[in-house]
């Protein structure tokens, strides 16, 4: 499905470097993370952390794309992505992985086959 | 399909900052000149879309315009444009902060406070200049503190003739008067 892509180009928010967030983050939309966030996102979009980004949250999408640091556990409906610049310290859930060889993951993966249909 | 260049250019964030069509530092004179909006228009800004929840503290060094809603506090260096669809429950410190949509909650700008006529602020105001545009909704109580603005003046209005804009009588005997 190319949908998600081609919307995610309209409509896409970018949380710049030098932001810090505290607290619990939502959105209906796509987001580039290149700040700080602490707390929870829900999110029902794509979500990608850039290299500069730093999060310490559990973390809820569609789609989730890892470049930069991320601490928390990471349920996405879809997939997760982590980029071989991405460094990934908590627990996956999803139905669909990418590890990137050089990507730094400690934690479990949990893929639910039901959720793949 | 919409053809993918003509949507990139209609949701940049360019397009969103040129919307306050009102001046931005000059705001408690008469809108007569529009020349600072392009200059916040070259530099990149980040928009964080109407579908955006916040809830916490957000602090931030860089111009940003919030077009999602905000329950909290926002903590920042810069200038901070709440858009017509942003909506802030709670205390924004920053700059220069103007107002397009609704904020309820106390404004803090170290330079200067603007609400535009779409503008909506159940609040108080701090702020060394403070305007409001007709047409904006506004409830609560401002208050200039007398030194900063003595300090803030003498920069921010220096910028002023170097953008070909005359000073009217009454700025220039103020800025006299400001200078020792």
């Amino acid at each position: 499905m190319s949908d998600p892509y081609n919307s995610a180009k309209e409509r896409m928010s970018v949380l710049p470097p030098s932001l810090k967030f505290k607290g619990e983050l939502s959105a209906d939309e796509d987001l580039l993370i290149q700040g700080t966030i602490e707390g929870t996102i829900h999110h029902t979009q794509r979500v990608t952390i850039c290299e500069e980004g730093k999060v310490k949250a559990n973390i809820g999408a569609q789609i989730v794309k890892i470049e930069g640091s991320v601490e928390g556990d990471v349920h996405a409906e879809r997939s997760v992505f982590v980029a071989e610049s991405g460094n990934l310290r908590g627990n996956i859930k999803a139905p669909s992985v990418c590890l990137v060889d050089g990507s730094v993951f400690n934690g479990n993966v949990e893929m639910d086959a039901k959720q793949r249909a | 399909m919409r053809n993918l260049g003509f949507d990139q250019r209609h949701d940049s964030p360019d397009a969103t900052a040129i919307r306050p069509a009102v001046p931005v530092t000059p705001a408690v004179r008469p809108p007569t000149t529009p020349s600072p909006a392009p200059t916040a228009a070259t530099k990149p800004v980040a928009v964080l879309g109407p579908t955006l929840r916040f809830k916490g503290e957000l602090s931030a060094d860089e111009d940003f315009i919030l077009q999602g809603h905000l329950e909290g506090s926002i903590h920042h260096t810069q200038s901070v444009t709440i858009g017509t669809e942003g909506g802030v429950l709670g205390n924004i410190h920053a700059r220069v902060v103007t107002v397009d949509g609704s904020v309820e909650g106390d404004l803090h700008g170290s330079e200067s406070v603007v609400v535009h006529a779409s503008g909506r602020v159940v609040g108080n105001i701090f702020a060394p200049r403070v305007g409001i545009v007709e047409g904006a909704f506004f409830s609560g109580r401002i208050e200039m503190p007398e030194r900063p603005a003595a300090q803030v003046r003498p920069s921010s209005y220096a910028k002023a003739p170097a953008l070909g804009v005359a000073l009217s009588a009454e700025e220039t005997a103020r800025m006299l008067g400001a200078k020792p």
